[in-house]
């Protein structure tokens, strides 16, 4: 389990995160929703210590943040981090090079399961594509935790399905996965929980199934409420 | 196989109805083997958790049985199909009925639709079988 406790990030005299508190399970999917520039990526950057926060503590596990939980978890950016000279193969040998958790099997299967071709330049692929390199990349590595920050944004529709389809495959397993998003609609039921956040708060955290069950609310239907009031 | 989900009622309610109306209209037969949960999830588009959900509670209902490690199954029990069978002839009735009463059309007039209607339509099927 990832526990995010009462966490403060200020840049210079903004105040981007004040007191955020959620958790996110192994096994299950959690979205982080806001509109945009609300300090969702700010949190995913918490969590892997990419930015230092003012106040409060992370546990992935019940342990603080230390040089072994890089091998536990894995942020990947809304955009692709390899040079577009890189040809898909070129990319996947140095995540190869760079992690010890690197599964070579898991990311052949992702290229199948992408219809990707390893001998593809990255600088020749379609956004949609370009987006699924940089997935597949982050889902090879043997990590319990990933992060995706806006995996849906930006790219066609059948883009959007095939990267949808992998949370429901075996690709996914028993990993816990928090993703950050603006837009809800393809994604309704997949997810297991939802984190509602705005102006670096908190305003409701609920699983989709138990929302539905109690009270008979689509996600949408309780985003309206929350962010219209 | 791809559900038309409805964003307000549980996931995993409208995948055991799904079964349910397989069940009742014969396309899942008793005793036939039925994907795995993961299997199911990727089908149908929703979350593995979900689908366990779904296979669980279809479980408890005597809907489907699991024997040993081997895949689940839908249940042979005459019983419980008729049960199935039952509650969705009630629940289409219901929903026919609520949408009639309220255009006020007498019991009389609408039984002589329903049977003329009823009639075409079996028509219709059977001539699509002739043609196959």
């Amino acid at each position: 389990m990832i526990e995010i406790k009462d966490v403060k990030k200020n840049f210079g005299r903004k105040k981007v995160l004040k007191g955020v508190s959620f958790t996110a399970e192994k096994g299950e999917i959690t979205c982080l929703i806001g509109i945009n520039g609300v300090g969702k990526t700010t949190i995913l950057n918490a969590i892997t210590a990419l930015t230092p926060i003012q106040s409060g503590e992370i546990l992935i596990d019940g342990e603080k943040l230390h040089k072994g939980s890089y091998e536990k978890i894995m942020f990947i950016p809304d955009a692709i981090t390899m040079l577009p000279s890189m040809r898909i193969a070129d990319a996947m040998e140095f995540m190869n090079d760079f992690y010890d958790c690197w599964n070579e099997a898991r990311a052949k299967e992702l290229l199948q399961f992408f219809k990707l071709k390893e001998s593809d330049r990255i600088s020749d692929l379609s956004k949609g594509n370009t987006a699924k390199v940089n997935l597949l990349l982050g889902l090879a590595l043997d990590v319990d935790y990933l992060l995706m920050d806006e995996p849906f944004s930006g790219i066609d529709i059948f883009s959007r399905e095939q990267i949808a389809d992998v949370f429901t495959s075996h690709l996914i397993e028993e990993r816990g996965v928090i993703i950050t998003t603006h837009e809800i609609n393809d994604i309704e039921h997949l997810i297991d929980k939802v984190v509602l956040i705005d102006e670096g708060v908190v305003l409701k955290e609920f699983r989709t199934e138990e929302i539905r069950e109690n009270e008979g609310k689509s996600v949408v239907d309780v985003m309206r409420e929350v962010y219209q009031k | 196989m791809k559900l038309n989900f409805n964003n307000r009622d549980p996931v995993y309610v409208q995948v055991i109805r799904h079964f349910k109306e397989q069940i009742a209209t014969g396309l899942l037969e008793p005793g036939q083997e039925i994907p795995s949960r993961r299997e199911l999830a990727n089908q149908l588009k929703i979350n593995p958790n979900t689908a366990q959900r779904a296979y669980k509670e279809m479980e408890e209902q005597g809907l489907i049985y699991t024997e040993r490690n081997l895949p689940s199954r839908i249940t042979k029990d005459e019983k419980v199909l008729s049960i199935v069978r039952e509650e969705l002839i009630l629940q289409a009735v219901n929903s026919f009925v609520s949408s009639v009463q309220s255009i006020n059309v007498p019991l009389e007039e609408v039984i002589e639709l329903v049977r003329a209607n009823y009639e075409q339509a079996s028509e219709e099927v059977r001539g699509q079988d002739d043609r196959n």
